[in-house]
């Protein structure tokens, strides 16, 4: 809402610089978004919250000033005009979409400039000044808050007025001269024949006034704030007047506008006043009045006041204020239909001491009656830990993504939650995977040259069924920054699997990975994450042809996602002492080859089995797959670990089960010793 | 047997000196401190000696060892001294090792913002995105088709919402309406935080985007004073921006909490010299409708409520001045924090 200062003297002096003016308004609940300067005017935007509709004018915020400064305001005179009552005139089809309608009759006008001092008010006020009758129904409209139209009389087809619904297939060409299609959600004003203008929105330029126009048809009406706002969306079209009826008009307002325009029209335009119709909706002038305990005050804001000081800012407010036996009753006037409850007063004599006036003191919290799940942010700062640890940054992704980035990322399949009103399409379903957004992250780094990415984030995927927290982690480029290694070395699975066995570490949960197949990932180098048969994630080497969708070339993409849900509810490991053995351990270092698909988990199980209570642990060494081995064999070499926690072990029994171990392993496996 | 001590230290001394390896230094100090070497043979010789003479040997065997260790820590000094002047390396070429990881600047004020309040004695719930019309809006005192509801724009989703036929599902605009589902859920006395993420269809630009976060706070016992709100805001804004900080509460509305109010800190503080007050927070004390719609008994409870965007107070914490930073994750923008 824009005020302009020169345009408030008429109603009130607040006697304050602008800057005091400001500071103050803004105090009170008035917010002073910009200052401007138009033609030698200070104009101040101010931020009105929806409930106070009542400032939306410049009288209404002279009162609001006068309420914060004790001064006086002046309002305009108005004549309460008595005319004959036009008959059959006005026809309301819903009380419930327009409770009052008010018809003024102005004959014989003389169409022409407004005055200087109307032109430049609204000037001002950024309000295209165009011809006296228009220019005094925007005047009023920013002076008391009320919206008028004024119409074309000699336009309108019967000379009547319906408030109805607009009809399938009707439109209307509206004065910015666009053509509106209607219907039936849309009340219109129509003469006998069609619509004539967008209630309380927009009139109609076929009934607009012009040079030519004799007689004028002034409405001042009052409609349902749904029934505008709905039209003002589906239109796509708002106006000062609609932002006022949204808001909610002052139902008093009504005949209090239509006279004050009535005067002006009858004084600038030398036209006659020839008649008025109203019909309206009865039993809406009772305020409501509402009952406060003056005790109340005092446990709501933490600082006493007297029943005659509340009383007394009230008063400045305009309220009625009665007071006994503790209780104050208080009459707001009818433009502040936001006061219903005893807090809306408390908070009107709150913002009259001013809240930076107001008491300030720590609060006692008290125990908390709430018990709360710690494990899951327990689990999450040690994931964070780990990963932190792991040199790992952590980013934080649109969870919104496009069925473009799904496709890219080979899950079309994935049924993803779709946003019935996206903002475009690249934001239309919330992503059912990590991968799409963290990838788009990746890429957005590698095209600006930032080749080396280790990225995490711990976020949501969304499904009908809920929302499930995971941790995405992607690696790719060099595998260390560490000037003395290799440029050329780069991260692989194992890098990743690293980390989510520390990560699984660190929360004390074993889970098991086993080659897998997934949409996304490498069928050669993919991995599950599974704890009895509850899947955790997986892992794996992005597939190739996925980032050449996303024109990620001469990288590999390494992906893990974990499912942090299903880990929530898993019990933790508890941690107790193991103790340290004091006798020496015996190492036997192993070489061996295997067929290349008998994965190195076997040969760790078969030494479990065989390697009986003195076998404290298998630590695996090397991997070779040169062309000094047997084709299709690979070389691996490991330790076995023999150790009692009782006594120093015999030379002859540690060989003996050496020997039992390595008995196995070449007759079960086809493993050839090295 | 007769010891010639002073002869020997100078013997000694004389030997030590032509010392140019750790071999023989080694073999030095065996000659003379080994099992088999002099000091022990002058020790052995003890019981066949004087009893006059005793206490002279046994001193003079003292001295002898004292001597020869300090010969031999001296040679040892000397000897390594030569050894690293050999393989002399560049010490400035920069450390090894790589970096830790970043934690994302929105998660470290999230946690920043969560620790003060807890240490304060709030709570953290977590509650979801996906949310109701009752839960985001009317349980909050938000009636449909209503002006206040432009300031919560939202984004609907292709969803039925099982619990009110013909109504979708929705994208939270707020965190408020975790209120409601901890209300819904427990009875006071209460003091909780909901952070999480929060959805308006607003257009992205500098300061705007369709998601961004919020931390909520809602306190509810059977006393609760505005000066309270008042006086927790003001330890939260000192402790987060630092004890110098102006802060000022200014009246304003929002549907779910009377009074109500906004919170602006002092731009000068924060070195911002384009305006002099920024909002930080919104507030209030929560509005009697919305203990009635979760249910509890009229008149018993008070509480107050607030929010704040942690993008925002990141932004001004940090000197950010666009918001897409946080979401774009360009390696250069996480590494700085």
């Amino acid at each position: 809402m824009k005020l302009s200062l020169n345009w408030l003297k008429d109603y009130i002096d607040p006697e304050l610089s602008t800057d005091e003016l400001i500071e103050r308004l803004t105090m009170a609940g008035l917010e002073i978004e910009a200052v401007e300067t138009v033609d030698g005017d200070t104009v101040l935007e101010i931020e009105i919250t929806p409930n106070r509709p009542d400032c939306l004018n410049t009288l209404g915020l002279a009162r609001e000033i006068g309420a914060i400064t004790g001064k006086a305001v002046k309002n305009p005179i108005v004549k309460n005009h008595k005319t004959s009552v036009l008959k059959n005139f006005v026809t309301i089809e819903n009380k419930k979409d327009c409770s009052r309608y008010l018809a003024t009759l102005i004959r014989h006008v003389a169409i022409k400039d407004a005055p200087k001092e109307i032109k430049q008010h609204l000037n001002s006020l950024g309000i295209n000044v165009i011809n006296n009758a228009v220019d005094i129904t925007n005047f009023v409209l920013m002076e008391t808050g009320q919206p008028l139209h004024a119409f074309d009389y000699d336009k309108l087809v019967g000379g009547k007025i319906v408030v109805r619904r607009a009809r399938e297939g009707e439109s209307l060409v509206t004065l910015d001269g666009i053509e509106r299609k209607l219907n039936p959600s849309i009340l219109v004003i129509a003469d006998v024949e069609k619509p004539v203008a967008i209630a309380g929105i927009m009139g109609g330029k076929a009934t607009e006034i012009t040079a030519g126009t004799k007689n004028i048809l002034l409405e001042s009406a009052h409609f349902e704030m749904g029934i505008i706002r709905r039209a003002c969306r589906s239109l796509g079209l708002r106006s000062d007047s609609s932002y006022r009826f949204e808001r909610n008009v002052n139902f008093e307002g009504v005949l209090t506008g239509a006279n004050r325009a009535t005067d002006l029209l009858l004084e600038l335009t030398g036209g006659q006043l020839s008649g008025r119709a109203e019909v309206a909706v009865k039993s809406k002038n009772r305020a409501a009045k509402v009952k406060v305990k003056v005790a109340d005050i005092e446990s709501l804001l933490g600082v006493a006041v007297t029943p005659v000081k509340a009383k007394a800012w009230l008063a400045r407010l305009g309220f009625k204020v009665t007071a006994s036996g503790g209780v104050l009753t208080v009459t707001p006037p009818l433009r502040r239909a936001d006061i219903q409850q005893d807090v809306d007063v408390i908070e009107e004599i709150a913002r009259m001491i001013g809240f930076d006036h107001l008491p300030s003191k720590m609060p006692t919290i008290k125990a908390i009656n709430i018990a709360v799940d710690k494990r899951p942010r327990e689990i999450k700062d040690k994931v964070r830990k780990v990963l932190s640890a792991a040199g790992v940054d952590e980013i934080i992704t649109h969870n919104m993504i496009s069925t473009k980035m799904l496709v890219k990322s080979n899950m079309a399949d994935l049924k993803a939650i779709r946003i019935y009103n996206p903002l475009n399409q690249d934001q239309e379903l919330m992503r059912p995977s990590m991968l799409p957004s963290m990838l788009q992250a990746a890429v957005t780094n590698i095209n600006r040259g930032q080749k080396d990415l280790r990225f995490f984030e711990i976020g949501k995927r969304y499904f009908l069924d809920g929302e499930k927290e995971t941790v995405g982690i992607l690696l790719t480029g060099r595998r260390s920054q560490d000037w003395r290694f290799s440029k050329k070395d780069t991260v692989d699975i194992f890098d990743l699997k690293g980390i989510v066995e520390r990560i699984f570490i660190s929360i004390g949960v074993s889970p098991a990975y086993e080659s897998n197949s997934f949409a996304v990932l490498d069928p050669g180098c993919a991995t599950s994450i599974k704890l009895n048969g509850i899947y955790l994630g997986s892992l794996g080497k992005v597939d190739g042809k996925i980032l050449s969708n996303w024109g990620i070339k001469n990288q590999d993409i390494y992906f893990a996602g974990i499912h942090l849900d299903e880990i929530y509810p898993l019990p933790g490991m508890t941690l107790k002492y193991q103790s340290i053995s004091e006798f020496p351990t015996i190492t036997r270092d192993v070489s061996l080859a295997v067929k290349k698909e008998i994965l190195y988990q076997k040969i760790e199980e078969i030494c479990q089995q065989q390697g009986g209570d003195i076998l404290k642990s298998v630590k695996f060494i090397e991997q070779y797959l040169g062309d000094k081995i047997q084709a299709g064999h690979k070389g691996l070499v490991f330790s076995c670990q023999y150790q009692s926690n009782s006594r120093t072990l015999r030379e002859d029994e540690v060989s003996t089960v050496h020997e039992r171990i390595l008995q196995s392993l070449t007759k079960d496996l086809g493993a050839i010793l090295r | 047997m007769q010891w010639n001590f002073q002869e020997i230290h100078q013997y000694a001394q004389a030997e030590a000196q032509s010392i140019d390896s750790a071999q023989a230094l080694e073999a030095f100090r065996l000659k003379y401190l080994g099992k088999k070497g002099l000091v022990a043979d002058v020790f052995a010789s003890l019981p066949t000696a004087q009893a006059v003479d005793k206490a002279a040997i046994g001193k003079g065997a003292n001295d002898l060892r004292n001597f020869v260790e300090k010969l031999i820590a001296e040679k040892l000094g000397s000897l390594s001294a030569v050894k690293t002047a050999g393989e002399k390396v560049d010490v400035s070429l920069p450390g090894t090792g790589d970096a830790i990881g970043h934690t994302h600047l929105l998660t470290q004020t999230m946690q920043e913002i969560i620790a003060v309040f807890e240490q304060m004695g709030f709570v953290t719930i977590e509650t979801p995105e996906i949310e109701t019309e009752f839960h985001n809006f009317t349980g909050l005192n938000i009636p449909i088709d209503h002006p206040s509801r432009d300031a919560f724009d939202t984004f609907y989703l292709d969803a039925e919402d099982p619990s009110a036929r013909g109504r979708r599902l929705l994208l939270r605009s707020h965190t408020s309406p975790g209120q409601v589902r901890i209300m819904k859920e427990h009875q006071p006395p209460m003091a909780v935080i909901v952070p999480g993420r929060v959805y308006r269809p607003d257009a992205v630009d500098a300061s705007h985007s369709f998601m961004f976060h919020q931390v909520e706070g809602l306190l509810v016992d059977e006393k609760v004073q505005f000066s309270e709100l008042k006086g927790l805001l003001t330890e939260f804004c000192r402790r987060f921006f630092g004890p110098k900080v102006i802060m000022r509460f200014r009246p304003h509305f929002f549907p779910f909490t009377e009074p109500s109010a906004e919170v602006d800190i002092n731009a000068e503080i924060l070195g911002i010299q384009r305006k002099k007050w920024l909002e930080i927070l919104g507030c209030g004390m929560v509005n009697p409708k919305v203990f009635e719609g979760v249910g509890y008994p009229k008149n018993k409870y008070k509480g107050f409520a607030f929010g704040m965007g942690v993008e925002r107070m990141a932004m001004l914490k940090y000197g950010i001045n666009d918001i897409r930073l946080f979401y774009e994750n360009d390696v250069r923008f996480l590494k700085q924090f």
